[in-house]
């Protein structure tokens, strides 16, 4: 039983440090590509740009000056999706929850913030853009390891950890969406260089060699970042643990009437995709499958909106 | 290498008027108190001390002990200054503060409980009538509401200054919403990393317990049919300046930190709203303003509030502390009759004095206030923060004339009292260690029984010369050693009554 504004903070730091994370990774395959000025790069530069949201950008300009395109994604704060805009939410609504979580993991997020937001902070980046990123993909998985190793795994964490993985669940989906998608117009992703940026983007390179070796296959790629049991960013693992957090943080109460509740939406998406065959897909067209597990994801969204946060007080007041 | 820091001029030296200085006496010499802390600063450096100074400020960054300035375009966020020499008090003298500071609050609140019951001590010709009716902070809503344990300032802040003879002064009372205490706690837990070793030496009295001790005092004021009261924090939220105190004291009592927003009336019963559903609260520490706490009983405008919760209150489902209309004896204008009727509650004279106060509202006091501008503080009796304050010493001639005409055209709103002294204490001011005027605000808690809390949030006026210690003007803060048996300096006002 916690305070549900508490609930509702809490899910948005998990969100907000999940996009933080991604846009981070994406931006720095983008500054990788751009080393080598090929055709592949530019098919992984647009990639890159396609999954964070700037596809109308030309490809050859980000190329060509891509720290000037890293660094907008890492500092605009008029962008809503940029680093440093995630971040601060996400400490934002850490200072309104602040006797939630513990010191350990709230030193964590306040540092990375006024790191990013510090004076120095654009001149280190220019001083090297990748170790920038890379120190703060490194801070935010302290924080994730200091509030897993100090906060107890009780409702609070679940929140947290269900904004982690539904926020994962739905950019990977949108990433893969950008490689397989209509709108990528049949385009087969057949460039070892591409499919090596796009294992990059989903932190997914190495996992994803010790079970298919290095015979990059698009086919392959897109079934271990769906389907994949093990892998912590395929969407199957992501809805199953959305599920299981769900589960538990609603153990107690017997609240949802008729068919709505948001664990039986995650119940039956993460059943979806741990028994889905990969014919289907083909069947359904990537974009419709995909398509589909965004909208699920919404739902569940919206659910847990009803039934933890934004419920009908006349439903919930003592007999 | 640099030269050992340990030339620290006694401020009577340099000062044109003799001041009590917490650390040495008027031969130099260093206080007993200090002793064990002067043997270890005089080892360190002064680039050590900057060093440790650094760290501090660091360590108040990370761990988000900050306000918050609203500029232009951006907030910033900065930490209270904070010096790293502790103050030091010994034993004997905080024995005699302990009990000072118990008396008074005792009686304040037979003063709260009697005006806003039968009112004798109105009818007894103590206290005048009007300037307790008329306060802006009476709340005739009070009147007749039972309140357990006739304990109305459950939390209580109240500011003590040294004048020149090192005699311990009440200078304010803060009966409202004190705050302060998370910086009380931050700089203790600072200064036991700055100085280990003269920190273990010295036998300090530890003051961390004060969550538990607030925690109790909370329950004790819940009804006792409530098994398991649920107790919360009340904030204006995040914006508040005061936020990181709120947040602080629930995270440490282990108790929600709720917004109005969270909380619901229902059948005259207080409710949070939880992810289970809708859950019974009791006790309210609330860190909002009394005129933000319910939007249908004081201001209307009120977003802070909960609409309900003072009927809530008043059916008794609920306790909120501080009681609402607190603020009423901790006025500029009551706070000259606090001595009077300490002597009339508890037949007891004040075991500490007030600072000599002339109330602007009768004749030959405004008289004898605009005669002697230069000399005295002027304060307008509603106005906190050191705002609306006149120091007539470091003021213009055009000032104290603007000042004149404003007590002339309304006096019962003015109080004057001299130009303290205050006594000032060592500080690190740019890499070097000067003497600078300090305050301290010890916390007094009150429920099923008394409690001083052995240490204090003590404020250091940074500015060279100013004694103006608030946050909002140039002030900072340190920490506040109160030794558990060093045998006392000769500290006068220190003495036992008989």
């Amino acid at each position: 039983m916690m305070l549900a504004r508490v609930a509702d903070s809490l899910y948005w730091i998990g969100r907000y440090i999940e996009r933080a994370e991604h846009f981070c990774r994406l931006s720095d395959v983008l500054l990788n590509a751009a080393v080598d000025r090929t055709d592949s790069a530019r098919q992984a530069a647009h990639i890159a740009l396609s999954a964070v949201g700037d596809e109308d950008v030309d490809p050859q300009i980000a190329i060509e000056r891509p720290a000037e395109m890293v660094r907008a994604l890492v500092f605009d704060r008029q962008n809503t999706s940029s680093v440093v805009t995630s971040l601060a939410r996400a400490r934002e609504n850490a200072r309104q929850v602040r006797d939630q979580i513990t010191t350990e993991s709230w030193e964590r997020l306040n540092l990375l913030y006024l790191r990013i937001t510090g004076p120095q902070a654009e001149h280190l980046f220019d001083q090297s853009p990748a170790a920038f990123l890379h120190d703060i993909i490194a801070d935010l998985h302290l924080f994730k390891g200091a509030s897993d190793a100090t906060m107890s795994h009780g409702e609070g964490w679940r929140f947290l950890l269900t904004g982690v993985y539904l926020e994962r669940a739905q950019l990977i989906a949108r990433l893969l969406d950008v490689c397989f998608g209509d709108a990528a117009g049949g385009y087969l992703l057949n460039d070892h260089f591409a499919q090596l940026s796009v294992l990059r983007m989903a932190c997914a390179l190495e996992p994803y060699l010790r079970v298919y070796t290095a015979e990059l296959q698009p086919r392959l790629l897109m079934q271990f970042l769906l389907f994949d049991e093990e892998f912590p960013r395929s969407i199957r693992f992501c809805t199953a643990r959305v599920h299981e957090h769900l589960t538990r943080a609603s153990r107690y109460a017997d609240m949802f009437e008729g068919s709505g509740g948001p664990e039986r939406l995650a119940g039956r998406l993460s059943a979806r995709l741990e028994f889905a065959a990969f014919d289907e897909v083909a069947q359904m067209g990537a974009s419709a499958y995909l398509a589909t597990i965004v909208q699920e994801c919404a739902r569940i969204h919206e659910a847990v909106y009803d039934a933890f946060v934004a419920y009908p007080l006349e439903r919930r007041l003592p007999a | 290498m640099t030269a050992p820091a340990k030339r620290i001029a006694p401020s009577s030296a340099a000062a044109d008027a003799p001041m009590y200085d917490e650390m040495f006496q008027t031969d130099g010499s260093v206080r007993p108190a200090y002793a064990a802390l002067n043997a270890h600063i005089s080892k360190l450096s002064q680039a050590e001390l900057g060093d440790r100074q650094t760290t501090l400020e660091r360590s108040f960054l990370l761990q988000g002990i900050t306000f918050t300035v609203y500029g232009a375009d951006s907030a910033t966020e900065r930490i209270i200054p904070t010096d790293l020499f502790p103050r030091i008090i010994d034993a004997k003298t905080w024995s005699h503060i302990e009990r000072g500071l118990s008396q008074r609050l005792q009686a304040m609140n037979m003063f709260l409980a009697d005006i806003y019951g039968p009112q004798n001590v109105i009818k007894d010709g103590i206290v005048p009538r009007e300037l307790i009716l008329g306060a802006p902070s009476y709340r005739r809503e009070m009147m007749d509401l039972y309140v357990p344990h006739a304990a109305y300032a459950n939390v209580c802040g109240t500011d003590l200054v040294r004048n020149e003879t090192g005699e311990v002064m009440v200078l304010e009372d803060n009966l409202r919403v004190p705050s302060g205490v998370s910086y009380m706690l931050a700089n203790r837990d600072a200064s036991k990393r700055t100085f280990p070793d003269a920190f273990g030496a010295a036998r300090v009295r530890p003051i961390e317990n004060y969550p538990d001790l607030l925690l109790a005092t909370l329950k004790s004021m819940a009804s006792e049919w409530r098994a398991t009261p649920q107790v919360i924090v009340l904030t204006p939220g995040v914006y508040n300046s005061a936020y990181y105190e709120h947040a602080y004291l629930a995270r440490l009592m282990g108790v929600p930190l709720v917004e109005g927003r969270d909380l619901v009336v229902h059948d005259n019963m207080v409710y949070m709203r939880t992810t289970l559903g809708l859950r019974r609260v009791d006790v309210i520490y609330r860190r909002v303003d009394d005129d933000f706490i319910d939007p249908l009983t004081f201001r209307r405008d009120s977003a802070l509030g909960v609409a309900g919760l003072f009927n809530a209150y008043r059916s008794g489902s609920v306790v909120i502390v501080n009681a609402p209309g607190t603020g009423v004896a901790d006025d500029k204008a009551v706070y000259a009759y606090v001595p009077d009727f300490i002597k009339y509650y508890l037949g007891e004279d004040a075991i500490l004095p007030n600072v000599e106060t002339y109330l602007c509202r009768e004749p030959a006091a405004l008289q004898h206030t605009l005669a002697n501008l230069e000399k005295l503080v002027v304060k307008a009796v509603g106005a906190s923060g050191g705002y609306g304050m006149l120091i007539g010493p470091h003021a213009t001639a055009a000032q104290r004339a603007d000042f004149a005409d404003r007590l002339k055209a309304d006096p019962a709103n003015y109080i004057a009292q001299p130009t303290l002294k205050l006594s000032t204490a060592p500080c690190l001011i740019d890499g070097r260690i000067e003497p600078r005027h300090v305050d301290l605000r010890p916390f007094i808690l009150s429920g099923a029984k008394t409690i001083v809390t052995p240490g204090a949030l003590t404020r250091v006026a940074l500015t060279r010369g100013s004694l103006v210690v608030n946050s909002s003007q140039g002030g900072g803060s340190k920490d506040r050693w109160v030794l558990s048996d060093t045998p006392g300096d000769e500290t006068p006002g220190a003495e036992q009554p008989a």
